[in-house]
């Protein structure tokens, strides 16, 4: 068969603008992601053993179980089950950004280990109350060293929105589905889709390479 | 709201047929994504410049592009070209290139991780490629690749649950037929969720197990690649 791009290139508005979508989504979520991250690291560093061993299971059940039934539960499950009704864009965010923050946790956990016992000694015998310690020592530090991974996070993310497809969200892989079966033809549309894809994650993963390179030459 | 356990126990055979399948699609994927991987990661380090840019390219494409949009161009797209695959073969082919892909990387950091001088002995001992490649270095970097390893592996049960957008029956499809004759999305969703955390867990204490006699890193250690 060939290939007849020309015919696509007129139409390929949804698609653009399914791709911005998905930007925007991943980015929502990846907010999400990073509050769910920041308070399971909390929780884990607790004395409440409920709150410890809470975030065990959630994220044994996050890594253990598929993005894609996650976010079926948030869609069909929820709804019925608390008794709000909640749309797809909403369910949708809220499942990749639950389970991200698994993952984010786990990037933060590494953080954290580096931060040098020294900041804490220091921060308590200065008298502060423990939520300064946390959130104006602490969390800084880790954050400013885990940033290249969590630009790889987001590209994480990106790669987990075309699920979103599934409870009707009209992001970069639905657009394409409507443009080839309204075009008949999947072959240029979806090259054209992987394309997008392509250069969205690979920029994001290359700037975070980049990020990661200039913070090992910084580092003492 | 009250729960309609029966729903899920009178359609366990549906659920059982996906989980059995779910299963087999993960028993086949691996090995031959680990065999992939062994190959790209030989192409990725070989001096030929052709063979490494190919398996180059392809790493970065398979790890730059959803897996679902892959499916789906073998899916819709190859039927134009006269190559029309059946949902599970569509299945079986995409898995297996995806954690190819991430098996490669693995390796590839395995074998950058052997100190340089075990090459050169083996070279300077005379030894070939193939013998030295098998012996000497594969040995060593078992215990370096097996904890990442796991966590591919574990990725790929996973993802093959967006294998029920192309209708093939394993686990997900399982369950959205169940809610579609009985529309009972809690329970069903709920089941399924279950079921792949079980899944899951055998699989990770298992391979814990298994990682211990190697003498490797904590599995858990490595979960931020996925």
């Amino acid at each position: 068969m060939d290939l007849q791009f020309a015919e696509i290139i007129p139409k390929l508005g949804p698609l653009l603008w399914g791709a911005l979508y998905t930007i925007f989504v991943g980015l929502l979520a990846c907010g999400v992601g990073v509050a769910v991250g920041t308070a399971l690291l909390l929780m884990k560093n607790t004395r409440f053993w409920i709150l410890r061993t809470f975030t065990s299971i959630y994220s044994s059940f996050i890594r253990g179980t598929p993005a894609l039934v996650q976010i079926l539960i948030f869609y069909y499950a929820l709804a019925p089950l608390v008794g709000i009704n909640i749309g797809p864009f909403t369910a949708g965010i809220m499942a990749i950004g639950f389970n991200s923050g698994a993952y984010v946790a786990e990037i933060l956990r590494g953080g954290l280990s580096r931060v040098p016992p020294g900041q804490w000694e220091a921060a308590k015998a200065l008298g502060l109350p423990k939520h300064k310690i946390w959130f104006k020592v602490i969390l800084p530090q880790v954050f400013n060293s885990v940033i290249p991974l969590l630009v790889n996070e987001f590209t994480m993310v990106i790669k987990i929105t075309p699920l979103l497809s599934t409870i009707t969200l009209v992001e970069l892989t639905r657009a394409s589905q409507m443009l080839y079966n309204e075009t008949f033809r999947p072959v240029e549309v979806l090259t054209l889709a992987a394309i997008m894809y392509f250069a969205i994650c690979f920029s994001i993963s290359q700037f975070g390479e980049y990020l990661q390179r200039r913070s090992l030459k910084f580092r003492l | 709201m009250n729960f309609d356990y029966m729903a899920i126990w009178e359609n366990s055979d549906i659920l059982l047929n996906g989980l059995s399948m779910t299963l087999l699609i993960s028993a086949i994927t691996i090995p031959i994504g680990v065999c992939i991987g062994v190959g790209i990661c030989l192409m990725r380090i070989s001096n030929n410049r052709i063979l490494r840019w190919t398996a180059i390219s392809y790493i970065e494409v398979i790890r730059n592009v959803p897996l679902l949009i892959l499916i789906f161009m073998v899916f819709y797209a190859l039927p134009f070209y006269g190559i029309r695959l059946a949902g599970l073969t569509t299945g079986i082919v995409c898995l297996s290139m995806y954690g190819g892909a991430y098996f490669a990387e693995i390796f590839r950091g395995g074998i950058q991780s052997v100190p340089n001088g075990q090459f050169e002995a083996c070279k300077a001992l005379g030894l070939k490629y193939s013998f030295y490649m098998r012996r000497v270095i594969f040995p060593q970097l078992l215990q370096y690749v097996f904890p990442p390893g796991t966590n591919i592996a574990l990725t790929m049960i996973k993802e093959s649950s967006l294998l029920s957008m192309i209708t093939v029956a394993e686990l997900t499809y399982a369950a959205h037929d169940i809610n579609g004759r009985t529309f009972t999305p809690v329970e069903t969703f709920a089941a399924i969720a279950l079921l792949y955390w079980l899944i899951s867990t055998l699989f990770l204490n298992l391979a814990e197990r298994l990682n211990r006699k190697l003498g490797g890193d904590q599995i858990a250690d490595s979960i931020t690649i996925r």
